[in-house]
């Protein structure tokens, strides 16, 4: 474990520490960039998954693919103002269940995209643009929506469970 | 528990909210606006969530919260963009039928712009009345 402490103390000696721990602002303007972050994924992810899971289908498929850099800008945001917290604070967070619950939830997501990407996109682009989705996509899109609502929660909640918080 | 539902149905009432708006001004014009406007639905399921969760967060400490100018500043702009998506669902909702494959007209791209600036300095202002 002593690499583990050691990281989180290397975290404190860096700029970035200093930066979000030392002016009034700092903390509350990366907080809001993360709630901006935070709905701008959302609402791709709403879009794209529940357009997966079979609903709206008057939309082509492939048209909701124009959402993704929406979400992988949104997502952008909320990891680098997501570290700012973590390397500000690093015990608050590692200390907390809720927010290892999170990055679980987070990993758990990206597999899911990875599968849904390697094994399932390829079928659905060879269906018709209004065909009925197949379970698998549907199973992908709740998994989806399931796993980022509850990063959303865990992370929410960080601050009111667990010990590490504040 | 409350504040996780806030959070929640910002994402979806934002979240949607502006990306009808971005459609609108031009972007994703792959995505026909008459069938993704479909999706004002459950952004107001998310509206709802805030209604009811804020209304319950606001009667903790409803003294405070009244004098308190930035959230008033807030309140205001959740009550326009509200009345932004209001206009989207019925007015800009029934015009789209002539345009919605395509790029939507003027006066529908300024109720967008004026969406956008309720709705992200409504987060903004919602945000920063837990610190001032």
């Amino acid at each position: 474990m002593s690499m583990y402490n050691a990281v989180q103390d290397w975290m404190q000696t860096t700029w970035v520490h200093h930066v979000v721990l030392d002016y009034a602002w700092s903390w509350p303007t990366l907080e809001t960039l993360h709630f901006i972050g935070l709905s701008g994924l959302i609402g791709a992810l709403l879009v794209m998954d529940l357009r997966l899971i079979g609903f709206e289908r008057v939309i082509p498929l492939r048209a909701v693919h124009a959402l993704a850099p929406v979400a992988i800008v949104s997502f952008a945001i909320n990891l680098i103002t997501g570290l700012g917290f973590v390397i500000a604070v690093p015990r608050m967070y590692t200390g907390n269940w809720s927010f290892w619950a999170k990055m679980i939830c987070i990993a758990l997501a990206g597999l899911n995209f990875a599968l849904y990407y390697i094994a399932i996109e390829p079928k659905l682009l060879k269906a018709g643009p209004a065909a009925p989705t197949p379970i698998s996509a549907k199973a992908a899109g709740v998994t989806s929506l399931v796993l980022w609502f509850g990063a959303l929660s865990f992370g929410r909640l960080l601050p009111y469970l667990g010990t590490g918080g504040g | 528990m409350m504040i996780t539902f806030h959070a929640i149905g910002m994402g979806v009432m934002v979240g949607l909210s502006v990306i009808l708006d971005a459609r609108l001004l031009g972007w994703f014009l792959e995505i026909p606006y008459s069938a993704l406007q479909r999706f004002l639905g459950v952004a107001w399921l998310g509206f709802g969530i805030n209604f009811l969760s804020g209304a319950s967060l606001f009667t903790t400490q409803a003294p405070d919260y009244v004098v308190h100018v930035i959230f008033m500043v807030k309140m205001s702009l959740v009550v326009l963009g509200a009345i932004t998506a209001a206009v989207l669902q019925n007015i800009v909702a029934r015009e789209s039928a002539t345009w919605g494959q395509g790029a939507a007209p003027t006066n529908v791209k300024i109720i967008a712009w004026l969406s956008i600036i309720f709705w992200v300095p409504a987060i903004v202002t919602g945000r920063l009345a837990a610190y001032i």
